[in-house]
């Protein structure tokens, strides 16, 4: 039986996923990546009664061991994360190259080349040849749902993790797809005993894993090759694609007969096979190179010295940025068609900001106030990863770094040991759970003077208000990790409190060591939405029960 | 251009004024009525309160690429008058513009409003709702969008009744009275546009 689909690329992905058999999802939210895992929890949940399981982790990498622990136990999963996500589950990633899997392991993760909602444009290729790991790349929807298919039947039959990887154009595309059935969760069985010293990574066992791993390559090549072809043409100028190049190129050709007859190189998957980069080599004197990030493919052409090879690296292709149909265009010579007009006005940028009524920008006001009060108004803060890094521009420009997930914390301590004072963080509690927790152990261990504000709208705003995993659960968490119930103060950063909330935040900063300030109010979208609802009453009833203390609720 | 025709909407606006789901429309009438059709959006940071726009592509054949070149879109359905003027130039000479003439001017530097419908009303091709006028007309309040998607259905190769049919089907959740809103508004906005108009 075969269905059609409408989804976005990085949905199709997670469907097919599921008709192939996992287990489990498992994920951490993180634009373009987010409404994967969302896909496959929705069709987890309209599945019940059938086994499988999609749980949102604290963190990456805690959502890749969750999958590799699935995989070891024998049954099929997918992990999903965005691309600077996977440098926090890297380790785990690139480990689990030398356990090796035993259940199909995909990893889908969502690069964003033109940073659309991110601080880099890292290609998460380049993690994936580091891991001396397969990456399949689709070019479309169609492909984003056979290609996680395909992930995972090569997962099982080379016994590695596969990766999958997206980028934002095509996570974010919305487009029909063909299905296949759908497979039942049935796994191949836990891990036999005969193989358990391949999953201890021990420097004996790492050692001869390491080995196999380097003795397996031959093998990825092969298995990459059956995505990878030369399309042979006329005339000794040729292009070579991969991803979305692929794409665009296909439909450039549509509007542009001519093009048809450039001999092309077609990549969709890695390690690519040097004999077939030689052999396309041999077809041409010049080679336009069309990749979405970093210069993989062309660096890998340009090595073999064969060929002129153009792109990014000689600028044929703008050095940053996302690739377009108007990036293809001028560097095949192609013309744009002229549009309208528009008139001389001068149009300004119109940034994101923060929600009518959202509780951070009361938060951010009690802040700087607070700062002032102290005689530091110039004091440098230390910003975090989420909604509330938009406090970073005008008119707020309340905080002064954001680098990457929980770095807030650990900067103030750092800048504290500087000599700083204040030191302030501001974080998220989805932040905070992410990977500010570590960070807080040592401000605490250290008794570095810091004023840690936690900012605690109780959802993962900026993904789409999935609920945090720090809920319900901030000042339990900041008590256990050592920081002295005196200094932790719960804030609720409402306008009619700030006279309060400023002089509870002096206090902090006046205070010799590290404290704590909590502000907390229910993301105003997440409460619209009535996301927590049924949280919030199931907890009432709690502790409305008397077999329940409130100790227990969650 | 030589080969096949390609065919590219753009739809814009800010963020949170429902561009995505208006695109959404779009897409599945478009491929109800038998084409090969794919929609590009961004998630993310932009959809708050920024600069928000998604993509629809159809043709006859398939298609593989999530973006319009500029000087390539056919169509652009506006919900915001600035944030029209910035995608303008993605329009063929030929193209179309419907646009919501009510803006959303709560931001630095926003040029004077007559000064931005009069730059609008300059593009040849171009057809602005007085959004505002209209939702107190027909007495709801968010009548402008569909009523924009009334006026652009005008120059799209959907029958009527499809349209009818994906928007029913798309606010069924929500209840008789709010679909039966949601068709008026899209029957005045089409009522605006003269038959034979588009394509």
């Amino acid at each position: 039986m075969t269905q059609h689909t409408l989804a976005l690329g990085v949905e199709a992905a997670a469907q097919a996923a599921f008709d192939a058999g996992i287990k489990g999802a498992f994920g951490y939210p993180g634009t373009p990546s987010t409404e994967g895992f969302e896909y496959a929890e929705a069709l987890v949940k309209q599945d019940a009664g059938g086994g499988r399981v999609a749980h949102w982790a604290a963190n990456e990498k805690v959502a890749y061991d969750l999958a590799l622990g699935m995989s070891y136990a024998g049954h099929r999963s997918l992990v999903t994360m965005k691309h600077v996500g996977l440098n926090v589950a890297m380790d785990a990633y690139a480990n689990s190259a030398l356990t090796g899997v035993q259940g199909g392991l995909v990893l889908l993760v969502a690069d964003d080349p033109g940073m659309h909602s991110s601080q880099n444009e890292q290609d998460s290729r380049r993690l994936a040849e580091f891991a001396w790991l397969p990456c399949l790349e689709p070019s479309t929807v169609q492909e984003a749902y056979d290609f996680t298919w395909r992930a995972f039947e090569l997962s099982e039959a080379l016994q590695v993790p596969v990766m999958l990887r997206l980028v934002t154009r095509l996570a974010h595309c919305r487009a029909p797809f063909q299905r296949r059935p759908t497979l039942a969760p049935t796994g191949v069985g836990l891990t036999p005993k005969t193989r358990v010293q391949d999953w201890v990574l021990i420097p004996s066992n790492a050692r001869r894993r390491y080995v196999d791993l380097l003795a397996k390559q031959p093998r990825l090549r092969e298995a990459a090759a059956t995505l990878n072809r030369i399309a042979p043409g006329t005339g000794r100028r040729g292009v070579a694609l991969a991803g979305l190049g692929r794409a665009y190129f296909g439909q450039l050709v549509l509007e542009h007969s001519e093009l048809a007859a450039l001999p092309r190189l077609e990549v969709a998957a890695y390690p690519v096979d040097p004999e077939l980069e030689q052999a396309f080599l041999g077809q041409v004197d010049e080679v336009l190179v069309f990749e979405e990030d970093y210069p993989v493919l062309e660096e890998r052409l340009g090595m073999r010295g064969r060929a002129r090879v153009r792109g990014r690296l000689d600028g044929a292709v703008p050095r940053t940025g996302e690739l377009s149909p108007r990036v293809l265009k001028d560097a095949l010579g192609l013309a744009t068609p002229e549009g309208k007009a528009a008139a001389g006005l001068e149009l300004p940028v119109r940034a994101p900001r923060f929600c009518e009524g959202c509780g951070h920008v009361d938060a951010y006001e009690a802040i700087q106030e607070a700062l002032r009060n102290v005689g530091a108004p110039e004091a440098r803060v230390f910003g975090d990863i989420g909604c509330y890094t938009l406090a970073a521009q005008e008119p707020l420009a309340a905080i002064h770094a954001v680098v990457e997930m929980g770095a807030s914390i650990s900067m103030a301590v750092g800048a504290a040991f500087a000599g700083q004072t204040p030191s302030v963080a501001v974080i998220g509690d989805s932040t905070f759970a992410h990977s500010g927790l570590p960070a807080l152990l040592t401000a605490a261990e250290a008794r570095a003077n810091v004023t840690v504000v936690v900012l605690d709208n109780r959802v993962v705003g900026m993904t789409g208000q999935q609920p945090s995993q720090a809920l319900d659960q901030v000042e339990r968490l900041v008590l256990g990790l050592g920081i002295p119930e005196a200094d932790l103060q719960v804030l609720t950063p409402l306008p009619s409190r700030h006279g309060d909330n400023v002089a509870a935040m002096e206090a902090a900063l006046r205070h010799a060591g590290p404290s704590v300030v909590v502000f907390r109010r229910e993301c105003i979208q997440s409460l619209r939405r009535g996301v927590l609802k049924e949280h919030d009453r199931e907890a009432r009833e709690h502790a409305a029960c008397p077999s329940c203390t409130p100790e227990v609720v969650r | 251009m030589n080969g096949a025709r390609i065919h590219g909407i753009v739809l814009s606006g800010v963020g949170g004024q429902g561009v995505l789901s208006m695109a959404q429309i779009v897409l599945e009438a478009l491929r109800r009525s038998g084409f090969h059709a794919l929609q590009s959006e961004i998630h993310g940071m932009s959809q708050r309160g920024g600069s928000v726009h998604a993509q629809v592509c159809y043709a006859d054949q398939p298609i593989s690429s999530p973006l319009i070149d500029d000087g390539c879109a056919d169509l652009l359905i506006a919900l915001e008058p600035l944030e029209a003027l910035r995608y303008v130039p993605m329009l063929r000479i030929s193209g179309h513009l419907v646009v919501a003439e009510d803006p959303i001017a709560d931001m630095e530097g926003y040029p004077p409003l007559e000064d931005v419908h009069a730059a609008l009303r300059a593009v040849r091709g171009s057809h602005l709702l007085d959004t505002e006028a209209l939702a107190r007309k027909l007495a709801h309040k968010q009548a402008g969008g569909m009523a924009l998607l009334g006026m652009a259905s005008r120059f799209l190769p959907v029958a009527e009744s499809l349209w009818q049919e994906v928007i029913a089907q798309r606010f069924a959740a929500k209840g008789e009275k709010v679909t039966a809103k949601n068709l008026e508004a899209f029957e005045a906005g089409r009522n605006l546009i003269g038959e034979g108009v588009g394509a």
